[in-house]
């Protein structure tokens, strides 16, 4: 069976706003809290962790909170994943966790042993560019290119899902990803070109 | 007329020069640089909007493992820039107990992780005497008069009987740019000198305002924005996580990064700031315009100031005997606002381009019609246009959405199902400005070259349109040509704003690569090239060497130039500035937008389902990139209209859903795919490439397009931004 490792963006409005909440709930009750975090939460704790990244085998020591976002940006120092909101509100932070599309950001590093993670540095065979990343320079699928890996990665898993009947439906499976340059169009051509 | 261009630029649609550095992730953005020892520093934000800070407790919060030190008001190193009256910054960082906004921040954990310095800074606890506060504007705005913001134009009075009158009132929410990339700074002090790796649209600007507030030379900081993901307005000025960062690393003697968080984003970067508008126009029974009357407020923070000129449009692209302009600032307790994409053209033309539709109905004209009826001649001074294709920008564009046939005047006459089909219009309007620039180049013996300029690429293909301007200017193969930018150690550039960034560069890029031929000429011809511009016209750069178009000279190979004359490499700097052109003609960039939307008459949703732009940015250096920045900037005027809306609980005076969850700006489906044309015709009076800036003109007007859609769709008039769908159920 496929489990489906990808969240959409209206849970995660849902959720947060629910978070969001609890700062009108009375102070007893998030003096409570504070008590409860003090209590059960571990301030630091570091485990060993084996990971393979774009096919490299990692044998590391990380934090217990540390995301997998900020393992790869601030720790091994693959910066090509972005983190553009660190919520899951954004997409910039995509990758591959065995193949489907993940946010990085609301992964934890130690839940990930054992997975095969795949970055947009891994992408590409050597120096031969893979076809979507080819795609997107041809269509110009990009301004800035702080949110385009994100783009990229779920741009290639949008079409291993099949998910490209139409424009229509490219654009509303890539809506996860967002783009401020709002380079769409070119986005959104460059999976039509690899589609089909 | 430059001598360059009796051939104009090809319009190139290259890949861009850093492209593969993009798609692989290869590119640094200004967090991604790596550094041993490097600390981490994370902000706290005050909890309050008003009043000041009584105490801190940093006990618990320095236990943290792993915290390194925490910089407040009461341990700051001293920066001369932030103390006293003459503060050279927007706020006393860390050198005042006041609080000015809600999320200022008031302490800076600094720890060896970001783990340790996110959690740790939970912990820090503040006391504080709250004051009264005020963060509501439109319950404020009526509290201050407008007064004029240019000299009246005419009378008020004189068109006061005039046949047809609209006079409006209209909203528009605050606005945040919200770049993918989040502002960040790295900042490393080595002995008396700092690097800082910026997000920033202008490394020279930084390096200057870091100089006077640091008290250093200029010199002794280097500015790098290689990469910058995404302005719009928000990389102008220079922002407390800079201050912050130089101001750690100092105290740490360790490079220092500090990133902000994206609710950090709508506090300390700025944002366009909520508006009200009345517009009151007036036009004889033919449709000629007779007077305008341009009232506007703007909230802006109480302890620095801004202004946005929404009315200045009004003074431009359509041709008014009478004008009176007001403006007012509505100071409230709240962060400092910047400008954003189109600033104060975007909001005024919402107002302007709405009224302009709703005077067409009663008059019972087409609005394209109209307005081409009352298209300016001149700028505001009297000036003519030295070149304005606003007329064919509005023809164009409204052949390609066949607009004579599809939109009907009446309406609400088309409709599917529940939904309710219209067609709107309006137009972008913004003057075509030039900076000073410099360039340089360096060549190699194997006749490669790198141009250089401290500009930075904010997006906006800047490095690419380097490197197709240097291909048309000396001929030579683009593959010989690279770019560096973004650094101030390079040649002189101006900000990467304003839309002036590509017309600036332009001169500087024409004048060094003159001057490299001037050179290679001297070199290899010596007496024989009789220098001129006809001649330097004929000299071109091949792959191999240099050669006379004309074959009057013998080609040379550049391998016998650089060996001939004992020579390794070639080295040229070249400084440019606007000339005298500005004191004859007006200078203008222009768009004519057309949309076609669907209203949900049940729900009250909106989608656009066609965005037709058309625009006369001068030549076009890069199609490719000049249309994706129009596209762009047409999916920011659906965000304008429909959703984007940053709002305050006026009880607490905080941000409400300061995220990317609660801020909406179009995701992928939310907008169309988005036509886009350009007019394509050189304007070189303005400078040696005949380029116009693009990056504003695209988004203004868009929201009124969108607006004056729904009205046709629905019959609705929409005056108050964005237009959610309750809105267009409660109207």
């Amino acid at each position: 069976m496929k489990i489906n490792h990808s969240y959409s963006r209206r849970f995660f409005i849902k959720s947060s706003s629910a978070f969001a909440a609890l700062a009108f709930i009375p102070l007893t009750v998030r003096s409570f809290f504070n008590e409860v975090k003090e209590k059960y939460f571990v301030k630091k704790q570091k485990i060993p962790l084996s990971v393979s990244i774009n096919k490299k085998e990692y044998q590391l020591e990380v934090d217990t909170r540390t995301t997998l976002l900020d393992l790869l940006r601030e720790n091994i120092g693959l910066t090509g994943t972005k983190k553009g909101c660190d919520h899951g509100q954004c997409g910039a932070c995509t990758v591959h966790i065995d193949g489907d599309r993940n946010l990085s950001c609301l992964t934890l590093a130690v839940m990930l042993p054992g997975r095969e993670i795949t970055t947009i540095e891994g992408l590409a065979d050597g120096d031969k560019l893979h076809p979507m990343q080819e795609a997107f320079i041809e269509n110009d699928g990009f301004q800035c290119g702080y949110c385009t890996p994100g783009q990229i990665m779920s741009a290639v898993a949008c079409v291993k899902e099949g998910h490209t009947g139409s424009v229509e439906e490219i654009k509303e499976y890539m809506s996860g990803n967002l783009c401020r340059c709002a380079a769409y169009n070119g986005i959104t051509k460059s999976i039509q070109q690899i589609a089909t | 007329m430059d001598y360059f261009f009796d051939k104009p630029i090809a319009n190139f649609a290259t890949r861009r020069v850093e492209a593969e550095e993009k798609v692989t992730g290869k590119g640094k953005y200004s967090a991604e640089y790596d550094f041993p020892n490097l600390v981490h520093g994370v902000f706290v934000g005050s909890t309050i909007p008003s009043g000041k800070i009584v105490s801190l407790d940093l006990e618990e919060a320095k236990s943290i493992p792993g915290v390194i030190d925490i910089i407040t008001h009461q341990n700051r190193p001293e920066v001369p820039g932030l103390k006293g009256d003459d503060a050279k910054f927007m706020f006393k960082l860390f050198h005042t107990d006041n609080i000015f906004f809600d999320d200022q921040p008031i302490a800076l954990v600094l720890a060896e992780t970001l783990e340790d310095a996110t959690y740790a800074a939970t912990f820090v606890k503040a006391e504080y005497s709250e004051s009264n506060f005020n963060t509501n504007f439109h319950k404020t705005k009526d509290s201050q008069e407008p007064e004029d913001i240019m000299a009246e134009k005419g009378s008020l009075e004189s068109w006061e009987k005039a046949e047809f009158i609209v006079d409006q009132e209209f909203k528009i929410a605050m606005e945040v740019h919200n770049p993918m990339e989040p502002h960040a700074t790295i900042a490393n002090w080595k002995d008396d000198e700092l690097t800082l790796y910026d997000k920033s649209q202008n490394v020279y600007g930084v390096q200057s305002q870091v100089a006077k507030i640091f008290n250093i030379d200029p010199d002794k900081i280097r500015v790098i924005s290689e990469f910058v993901g995404g302005g719009f307005g928000s990389g102008l000025l220079v922002w407390p996580n800079t201050i912050a960062a130089a101001m750690a690393s100092k105290h740490l003697n360790r490079p220092v990064k500090i990133v902000l968080t994206r609710p950090q984003m709508f506090t300390n970067v700025g944002y366009r700031p909520e508006s009200w508008q009345r517009f009151k126009i007036g036009a004889d029974e033919n449709g000629k315009f007779l007077g305008a009357f341009h009232q506007a407020k703007h909230a802006t923070s109480s302890h620095t100031g801004h202004t946005d000129n929404i009315t200045g449009l009004t003074r431009k692209h359509y041709s008014f005997p009478n004008i009176k302009t007001e403006q007012a600032q509505i100071q409230l307790n709240i962060s400092k606002p910047t400008w954003m994409r189109g600033p104060g053209d975007a909001s005024g033309a919402f107002a302007i381009e709405s009224a302009v539709d709703e005077l067409s109905e009663k008059l019972n004209m087409d609005p394209v019609d109209l307005r081409l009826k009352n298209l300016s001649k001149t700028d505001m001074y009297g000036k003519p246009w030295s070149t304005n294709y606003l007329n064919e920008c509005l023809q164009i564009g409204a052949e390609r959405i066949n607009w004579k046939q599809n939109r009907k005047s009446i309406p609400g006459e088309i409709k599917e199902g529940n939904w309710n089909i219209g067609y709107g219009m309006a137009v972008g309007f913004w003057n075509a400005g030039r900076k000073d620039s410099d360039a340089a180049i360096e060549m190699k013996p194997d006749g490669s070259i790198v141009v250089r300029s401290a500009m930075t690429d904010i997006g906006t293909g800047t490095g690419t349109a380097m490197q197709n301007m240097a291909h048309t200017f000396l001929g030579l193969p683009k593959e010989k040509i690279s770019i560096e930018l973004g650094n101030s150690d390079l040649p002189y550039a101006p900000t990467q704003g304003g839309s002036w960034g590509l017309s600036s560069l332009s001169g500087g890029v024409a004048a060094a690569c003159k001057s490299l031929k001037t050179k290679l000429a001297d070199y290899a011809y010596g007496s024989k090239f009789i220098k001129g511009q006809g001649n330097l016209k004929l000299l071109k750069l091949d792959a191999k060497g240099i050669r006379m178009e004309d074959d009057s000279l013998e080609p040379v190979s550049y391998e016998s130039i650089f060996s001939q004359n004992n020579i390794q490499v070639i080295n040229i700097e070249e400084s440019s500035s606007p000339g005298k052109e500005a004191e004859e003609y007006g200078f203008c960039s222009s768009a004519a937008h057309y949309v076609k939307v669907k209203v949900n008459q049940l729900t009250g949703d909106i989608k656009v389902l066609e965005m037709v732009s058309v625009a006369d940015g001068g030549k076009i250096i890069n199609n490719k990139a000049a249309a994706n920045q129009i596209i762009g900037a047409a999916i920011g005027g659906i965000g304008m209209a429909l959703m984007e809306e940053q709002k305050f609980d006026n009880n607490h005076g905080r941000l409400i859903g300061n995220d990317l969850a609660g801020y909406h700006f179009p995701c992928n489906a939310d907008a169309p795919m988005i036509d886009v044309s350009f007019i394509d015709k050189p304007d070189y009076n303005r400078n040696p490439a005949g380029a116009k800036g693009l990056g504003e003109v695209g988004i203004i007007g868009c929201a009124a397009a969108i607006t004056n859609a729904i009205y046709n769709a629905t019959g609705k008039r929409m005056r108050d931004l964005p237009v959610t769908p309750d809105k267009i159920l409660m109207a």
